[in-house]
């Protein structure tokens, strides 16, 4: 095995998914060779780095999206008003109307001075 | 796909706000990262990350549950990124392509936001700023098709097979691509480190 075919198996060996025979090569040529196990290093080291590559969304991101979306929209999605509005079941909305309507009914009723009064 | 997610994703099709907002707190910092790996500015990874979850949310309806949503997600994502590497490099007027809006701003990296919870003393904080900088430079050295692969396979820390899914990509042509791609960033390392 050369350096340019030890190199090649570098990837796999890192991954784990190196084949038996393959690594028992690589570790032969390892054993033997000073320069590829310092490329081996440093290979792995880069490898390894990037998984420190971690960056989160900034703050006010979805936010921000829901914005963008209610925008493009033309306010049918994530607008407060319409989901205020648009949350309240209509049933609730009829039975509350009718539930107004008799207390309405009977305030009146009771509410005339001396109640209704017969025809002479 | 779990049922959880499953339920969720139901919900995301009726235009649930709240469900897109779960989604959204679950993938956006992933979504992100691979964004701003891809792109490397903040500001562009900013706006194509909130253009992915706004394409989720449009398309919603044609995500059939044949791969998972994670990598319909990432699939969304990389594509956006490239299109949008495409336009900065037609765009660029300098050789570097480092002007204007697609500024490769990894110098400001001290300033990120790193995920971990973890409070570093200054040093610390200094060298894996530097580290970040001098990888993000590596990786933009890369071809795009190199970078992303690197970036969910080495960033990401996901499987050939997710790989696969999001590039459609066979693994062998993930491996090997992928090894290129790592050899290219160790060659960059060792330039600049020593």
């Amino acid at each position: 095995m050369d350096h340019e075919q030890a190199a090649e198996l570098f990837s796999d060996f890192v991954d784990g998914s190196i084949a038996p025979r393959d690594k028992a090569a690589l570790e032969q040529h390892l054993s033997a060779c000073i320069q590829c196990r310092t490329n081996l290093e440093s290979f792995r080291r880069a490898v390894g780095s990037l998984g420190k590559l971690k960056h989160g969304a900034p703050p006010g991101f979805l936010p921000e999206i829901q914005q963008q979306i209610y925008k493009r929209s033309r306010g049918r999605f994530f607008s407060r008003r319409w989901k205020l509005f648009g949350r309240i079941p209509f049933e609730w909305v009829s039975l509350a109307t009718i539930i107004a309507m008799l207390i309405y009914y009977i305030a009146m009723l009771h509410g005339t001075p001396g109640g209704v009064k017969p025809a002479p | 796909m779990s049922v959880a997610e499953r339920l969720l994703i139901g919900r995301l099709k009726d235009r649930d706000e709240d469900a897109f907002g779960e989604i959204v707190r679950l993938y956006g910092d992933k979504v992100f990262n691979l964004v701003y790996r891809m792109l490397g500015s903040r500001a562009e990874a900013d706006d194509i990350a909130q253009e992915v979850f706004i394409t989720v949310f449009k398309t919603i309806d044609t995500f059939r549950g044949e791969a998972k949503f994670s990598t319909w997600l990432l699939r969304i994502a990389a594509n956006q990124s490239k299109n949008r590497l495409k336009y900065l490099a037609r765009r660029a007027t300098d050789p570097e392509g480092l002007e204007g809006g697609g500024a490769l701003d990894v110098a400001a990296a001290p300033h990120s936001m790193p995920l971990s919870g973890q409070v570093d003393g200054p040093d610390v904080l200094a060298e894996a700023a530097e580290l970040d900088s001098l990888l993000q430079r590596g990786i933009a050295e890369l071809d795009e098709e190199q970078r992303l692969l690197v970036i969910l396979r080495d960033v990401e820390e996901m499987s050939y097979d997710e790989i696969g899914e999001v590039t459609g990509l066979p693994e062998g042509t993930i491996k090997s691509r992928l090894h290129r791609a790592r050899m290219a960033l160790k060659e960059w390392l060792d330039r600049h480190t020593r």
